[in-house]
């Protein structure tokens, strides 16, 4: 085989993969639905009058282990850390923010438009995504990566937080319950990291890794921009 | 986590016409999932008619399946056609009084079946301690008996308006118990598909009412005929 076509070849498997890799990202959409919580969690959670310490827990973690833009994001944060340390430090910085906004909004009653903050966190996967592809070298700028990750952890706990509150949540117990979902929150991250970094580990000791690393995130931005698109249509047509 | 690969040297950043280039793509690529499948999906917005073709504009709005007719006779079961319950029989009125000396209870529950509904409105001369729950009318191991459909059951009131679907096949209705010394009249109205409703009162009686279908009532002087004639 000639170089060129070899080339071609890759071409072609590259292309695959990020077909793949969307159609993938569309089927977890249509599955989970984004990010919202379902109608029997929602019923349950009105029906609570007091400290719900496990469930809440259970919730939570549910919520982040189904959340597609979460786990999207959460590739796109790790995909180039191979330190424990970096990984630790990126994601307690992005679970600082997601906790500040999610116990300070939901009990402090503060919430945006639900459309506009998921739209928003797609954006963040697009930003996360460009990142990795070398996208700010390129155009020679480098945005502080540690404060970005910090930005986008605030501003996914605020969307967390305006959801809970479109529940009716009782006074009764309030304070236990919303720091009990935030516990449950970092517990399905946990869960989420290991299950992420298995793969990605499995991934980077396969010779297509870097080739491939570039295709991977171009379709992570363009899951990132889909969510984009589905939320801000919300946002316009939604009365 | 511990194992990760050494990280390898940093890849070049790709040209700029590249990255244009992916990004382009990227954007494209998403803008045309988006209004080919997900905008009919999720909204019914289908501006190139892709949605209808592929059938997905169906799960944003539902289409409503052609009215089954419930047998006539059959038990007062809805037969949900989208928004609709459709029902075998007409609703059934009531109309309920009680007098509740000091510190007495009644009970009043109507038999509905599963999704059947009832509205209904009382009130009560003074505050009354209150419980609204259902009882099912088969018992399953594992499964309580009774639920109580307030979340804060037993709360004193002296009125409430509302509608209830039957979470389950049963008799379900109210607990009014008179708090203090004074006698308390409790005036109840509903409508709603059920056939009976049943009494307990706290000496422990039981009483079972037979109640008609609208059907059944005279409710409507005949129609004037053609001309104004009878």
């Amino acid at each position: 085989m000639t170089n060129d076509a070899l080339r071609r070849a890759r071409g072609r498997r590259s292309l695959t993969t990020l077909l793949l890799l969307i159609v993938a990202c569309a089927l977890a959409g249509g599955v989970l639905g984004a990010h919202g919580v379902s109608s029997k969690d929602a019923r349950y959670l009105q029906s609570i009058d007091g400290p719900a310490v496990v469930p809440l827990l259970y919730l939570g973690a549910k919520h982040m282990v189904t959340g597609y833009d979460h786990l999207l994001f959460l590739v796109g944060v790790i995909f180039f850390l191979y330190r424990l340390k970096d990984i630790l430090l990126y994601v307690s910085l992005f679970t600082i923010g997601h906790s500040l906004t999610l116990l300070g909004g939901a009990l402090g009653g503060i919430r945006a438009n639900a459309y506009l903050i998921d739209a928003v966190i797609g954006l963040s996967i697009v930003y996360k995504a460009f990142e990795n592809m070398g996208g700010f070298k390129a155009i020679g700028i480098q945005p502080n990566t540690r404060a970005a990750v910090l930005v986008f952890g605030l501003v996914h706990g605020f969307g967390l937080a305006t959801k809970l509150q479109e529940y009716a949540l009782s006074r009764n117990g309030l304070v236990t319950n919303i720091v009990s979902f935030n516990a449950g929150v970092e517990v399905g991250q946990f869960l989420a990291l290991t299950a992420v970094l298995l793969a990605l580990g499995y991934w980077r000791t396969r010779s297509g890794y870097l080739r491939h690393a570039y295709v991977a995130n171009a379709a992570l931005m363009t899951a990132g921009f889909l969510l984009a698109g589905y939320q801000l249509t919300g946002f316009f047509t939604t009365p | 986590m511990t194992h990760s690969p050494v990280p390898p040297p940093a890849a070049a950043p790709p040209s700029l016409a590249t990255l244009a280039k992916t990004t382009a793509v990227s954007v494209l690529v998403a803008a045309l999932l988006l209004v080919t499948t997900v905008l009919p999906a999720e909204y019914g917005i289908d501006p190139l008619g892709t949605g209808r073709a592929l059938g997905l504009t169906d799960i944003a709005s539902p289409p409503v399946a052609p009215a089954a007719e419930p047998p006539k006779g059959a038990a007062l079961v809805p037969v949900q056609n989208g928004p609709l319950g459709v029902y075998p029989a007409a609703f059934t009125f009531d109309t309920y009084q009680v007098a509740l000396g000091p510190y007495e209870y009644v009970e009043y529950k109507y038999r509905l079946e599963k999704d059947a509904t009832l509205l209904y409105s009382w009130s009560a001369s003074a505050p009354v301690l209150h419980d609204m729950h259902g009882e099912r009318a088969e018992v399953t191991d594992g499964v309580p008996p009774e639920q109580s459909f307030d979340k804060q059951n037993r709360r004193e009131a002296s009125g409430s308006h509302g509608s209830l679907v039957a979470p389950f096949a049963g008799i379900h209705g109210w607990y009014w118990e008179n708090p203090g010394g004074e006698t308390i009249i409790i005036r109840l109205t509903s409508a709603g598909y059920y056939t009976s409703a049943v009494e307990i009162r706290s000496d422990r009686s039981r009483r079972t009412r037979e109640l008609r279908s609208l059907d059944a009532l005279p409710l409507f002087a005949p129609p004037a005929g053609p001309g104004g004639q009878p």
